[in-house]
């Protein structure tokens, strides 16, 4: 059905990026493993619809979503995708700017960003305009914590710290 | 007295009849949830409405856990993910330590590696095979069946690692000490024990034609839908749709190794179950090269004796992505600086396919909606991280 | 000494009373026995030893678990309905209990020998049914609602089919009793089976009857009521301690009178091989031999086969075991009526036997299950 097709090197890879992303403000550079598109939030959508709808990149599979906490920096999400058409993986970084960490939800274009984006939305607080149920996933359901961020304690019990205050998502 | 206060009630148009949608709450306490995973089934009589799984009775903070320690601790973290399959997890996780500090790997120890990978995939499937069989109504015999290859080969580990379950026998820049001396007698001996234990089930379930009756056509998976909701691993290809990290991107020894990568045909639970059947019988085939190769190689070094006491890394970032027993088991890591990863998050296959359930068992029976779930073979280890 | 005859010249109630006395005894110890004798035949199928810890080779352990199970705690769901969910039990093992009323154990060992016993272990039977319901309802669970809802589609499901294979036996007694008069007493069915027992004539009766059994008796395959993995024990989740072994036993005492049910009607009870003259101990023995022989086949399927799904049950009950009942029912009349040899019988349910295991077989082997692991069993075998 399928044949065994050798995986794109990463250089090819940010070259056809280049070839496409180049009018818009994105960057486009490289990580040990895959290409990597920094990409700010506004023009995050039209990215993503472009790496999911063109032909020569045709990013069908979401791999994996994370959350990260850049401190002064504020949030970064960074998606993992990869196109089993033509077996190359791409890697976008979203990073949001302090205090205002929303990013528009992917889940009507990959159903698989559902359950990723709500562990990235509680673990670090990210908020993902759009998502249809953005409750806690891995947490308790009435738990307002977002444990990945660098200011949560590792040790000691969360209900003893004061910091079971926030809504879903971030507020400073 | 009313033991349903929560449900809707809706009245059939032809016939005025009203009827209730009852829900049941299945799990954290159920046989069939393999673990701590619990799931409120909508069901109209038998049938399947609504589904919404709830996870996360078992999260352990396992990337918070990373980050607060040193590279070399947080390896005994990454074992308790994927339980059944320990050093399969040790693997990606090295991996990704080893591609951010550019840490090269004796070649002795990745045929080590593949190796007990190997292993613990058919580790990992015997216990598959064994605890579908119990979901599909097989009161434990199938069950014991895939027991008594697992302690085998959990023997041969405790040989290895000094440990069963979390044997932590890799370490970044190779595995922790050489195999014992008789492990070629040792592990030919456990693959033709595997193959009978595989001809076992081969007549214990597939021959059985309840079994099959139960398995085929239910829930069929398109490759489309396959992609779109994120199954990898056995799942992806029960849809036949030919996809294999190990050979199509590839990583450690695997290019030199001559397999197969088995794939179905529906996508239904029977290929699901046959995929993994057939996978586990490659995978003795990859073991026996892989012994084949360790004997040119006898006495090499299997740690690569350059690195430091500490490994610190400056910076890098990657996405290390393996062949796990479950599917994609990826690996994120970013460095920037000092003995701990700034941020490490866990891509498991289990968590995806898990996912796709809701979709998968709607309309089924509540019988079926228990053998979808056994069939994604979910690790809640995994999932909850 | 007749079957009616009391005991010792005691009036008939006393008589009565000692002789289910006896039989309650007697079948409470062969209970705890099978439920050893159960988990040590499992346990050699899963390779594995069973009980081992109480007493030698683990003997005691049914008395173990029997004294365990009464000590318990008897609880009760705060939203049980109190009367219904105490009182189903006891409607469960009643029903079991009466009929082991009127089975002949041995030439005219029994405790009530009734003309109308085959119409009587049903219509008591049927009860059984209720005690469930009542658990399921009673209970307060979605699990034992489900569990007693499935029970009671499988009871009216396979109902059918079990009493029509039997009435084909009761067919061919009017042929042998000479007078064209059939009997339902069951002490006449056996000692009418002096020659030959009615499994030769009607092995299809016989395959319809043990599966159909195995669905009454909620056993493997058909343990939907019951599924472990789905329902958790269905209609007696919320049951502990002294009502939950109420369950059990009515489970194994029902067993028990299956078995030793099905070895008198079909095997030949006390009477084949030995002849209606041997001693009692002797038909004694063979009766239970032949019981325990269904029991042990009983478990094995248990532990072989994985459980049906409630559409296919009701596919298999409906499809195919009631029309093959009625065929061999129709085919018995036409032989009967026109006085053809015996053999006639044997021959044509045999052919429907044949049948029925040829389709089975036939639809088990089309399917090539072995297929994919035949595929990749050796390297590049699949090099497309």
């Amino acid at each position: 059905m399928s044949k065994t097709l050798a995986p794109k090197p990463i250089d090819q890879v940010v070259k056809l990026l280049e070839q496409r992303f180049g009018k818009l403000p994105v960057a486009i550079n490289q990580t040990a493993t895959d290409a990597n598109i920094d990409c700010p939030p506004e023009h995050f959508r039209a990215v993503v619809e472009e790496l999911k709808n063109h032909r020569d990149l045709a990013f069908d599979f979401l791999r994996n979503i994370v959350g990260i906490d850049m401190l002064e920096e504020g949030l970064a999400c960074k998606y993992q995708f990869f196109s089993y058409k033509n077996r190359q993986a791409v890697q976008v970084t979203v990073l949001t700017p302090p205090g205002n960490p929303h990013i528009p939800s992917i889940t009507d274009l990959y159903p698989a960003a559902n359950w990723h984006e709500r562990e990235a939305a509680e673990m670090v607080g990210l908020i993902f305009d759009g998502h249809p149920n953005l409750k806690n996933l891995l947490l308790d359901e009435d738990v307002r914590i977002h444990p990945l961020l660098k200011a949560h304690p590792l040790q000691k019990a969360e209900i003893l710290q004061g910091i079971e205050d926030t809504t879903p998502g971030f507020t400073f | 007295m009313s033991i349903w206060p929560e449900e809707r009630v809706h009245a059939l148009a032809d016939d005025g009849f009203e009827t209730v949608d009852m829900t049941i709450n299945v799990g954290p306490q159920h046989p069939a949830t393999h673990g701590v995973f619990r799931m409120v089934l909508t069901v109209d009589g038998e049938k399947v409405v609504d589904c919404e799984p709830y996870i996360g009775y078992l999260h352990r903070g396992l990337e918070k856990l990373t980050e607060n320690h040193d590279y070399r601790q947080a390896m005994g973290w990454w074992d308790r993910t994927d339980y059944l399959a320990g050093m399969a997890c040790e693997m990606a996780y090295c991996m990704a330590v080893e591609k951010l500090g550019n840490i090269s790997v004796p070649l002795r120890a990745e045929y080590i590696r593949v190796m007990m990978v190997e292993l613990s995939r058919i580790l990992s499937h015997f216990m598959f095979f064994g605890a579908f069989g119990a979901d599909v109504g097989s009161f434990g015999t199938s069950f014991i069946y895939g027991w008594r290859e697992r302690e085998r080969i959990y023997d041969f580990f405790e040989e290895v690692a000094g440990d069963r379950m979390f044997p932590t026998y890799f370490r970044p820049g190779g595995v922790q000490m050489d195999l014992p001396e008789n492990y070629q007698d040792r592990v030919r001996w456990l693959l033709g024990s595997i193959r009978q234990g595989l001809e076992d089930f081969d007549g214990l379930l597939v021959g059985n034609e309840i079994f099959v009756e139960r398995c085929r056509g239910l829930s069929p998976v398109t490759p489309e839908q396959a992609i779109a909701w994120g199954l990898t691993g056995p799942c992806l290809r029960a849809t036949g749709y030919k996809f294999d990290l190990r050979k199509d991107e590839p990583y450690s020894v695997y290019p030199n190794l001559k397999f197969d990568i088995p794939t179905g045909a529906n996508g239904d639970v029977f290929d699901r179950f046959m995929v993994r059947m057939a996978e586990a019988w490659q995978s003795t085939l990859i073991v026996e090269q892989c012994l084949d190769a360790l004997s040119q190689m006898e006495g090499e070094l299997v740690l690569n004796p350059d690195l430091p006491k500490t490994l610190r890394i400056d910076s890098g970032e990657c996405y290390v992505r393996t062949e796990g027993t479950k599917g994609e088991y990826g690996v994120y890591a970013l460095a920037k600086g000092g003995n701990k990863p700034y941020r490490m998050k866990l891509r498991s296959p289990s968590f995806c396919n898990l996912s796709a359930l809701r979709e998968m068992v709607i309309g089924t029976y509540v019988a079926d909606a228990i053998i979808i779930l056994g069939s994604l073979d979910i690790v809640l280890g995994e999932v909850d991280k | 000494m007749l079957f009616a005859d009391p005991l010792f010249g005691l009036p008939s109630w006393i008589d009565a009373i000692i002789r289910i006395v006896i039989v309650v005894l007697v079948m409470t110890v062969f209970v705890i026995y099978s439920t050893y004798g159960e988990r040590k035949l499992v346990a050699r199928f899963q390779q594995r030893l069973g009980p081992m810890r109480t007493g030698p080779w683990g003997l005691w352990q049914g008395f173990a678990d029997a004294i365990k199970l009464v000590g318990k705690e008897d609880i009760r769901p705060k939203n049980a309905d109190r009367w219904v969910f105490e009182l189903a039990p006891y409607a469960t093992f009643i029903p079991v209990l009466l009929t082991l009323m009127v089975l002949p154990f041995a030439e005219n060992w029994g405790v009530r020998n009734l003309a109308l016993g085959v119409f009587f272990v049903f219509a008591v039977l049927g009860l059984n049914i209720v005690g469930i319901l009542m658990a399921g309802l009673g209970s307060g669970n979605k699990y034992a609602l489900l569990g007693a809802v499935r029970a009671a589609a499988q009871m009216i499901s396979y109902e059918i089919p079990l009493v029509v294979s039997l009435l084909c036996v009761v067919m061919i007694t009017g042929a042998d009793t000479g007078n064209g008069v059939g009997t339902l007493n069951l002490n006449t069915i056996a000692a009418l089976q002096e020659d030959r027992p009615y499994i030769v004539l009607q092995p299809l009766a016989f395959l319809i009857f043990f599966t159909a059994m195995l669905s009454e008796l909620h056993r493997a395959p058909f343990d939907i009521p019951v599924a472990e993995s789905e329902i958790v024990g269905g209609y007696f989740v919320e049951y502990s301690g002294i009502r939950w072994s109420m369950f059990q036993l009515t489970e194994y005492a029902s067993m028990w009178g299956f078995a030793v049910f099905g070895s008198v009607v079909f095997l030949g009870g006390w009477a084949w091989p030995f002849g209606v003259d041997s001693h009692w101990a002797l038909q004694l023995a063979t009766t239970f031999t032949k019981a325990l022989a269904i029991v042990v086949v009983i478990i094995w399927i248990r532990t072989t086969v994985p459980r049906l799904r409630i559409d296919q049950l009701m596919n298999f009950s409906w499809k195919v075991l009631l029309e093959l009942s009625f065929l061999q029912l129709i085919v018995n009349g036409i032989i009967l009526y026109y006085d053809w040899p015996q053999e006639l019988l044997a021959l044509t349910s045999a052919v429907g036997a044949g049948f029925l295991i040829f389709l089975i077989i036939r639809h088990a082997s089309a399917r090539s299950t072995k297929g994919l692991l035949g595929t990749y069993r050796t390297l590049g075998a699949s090099s497309s």
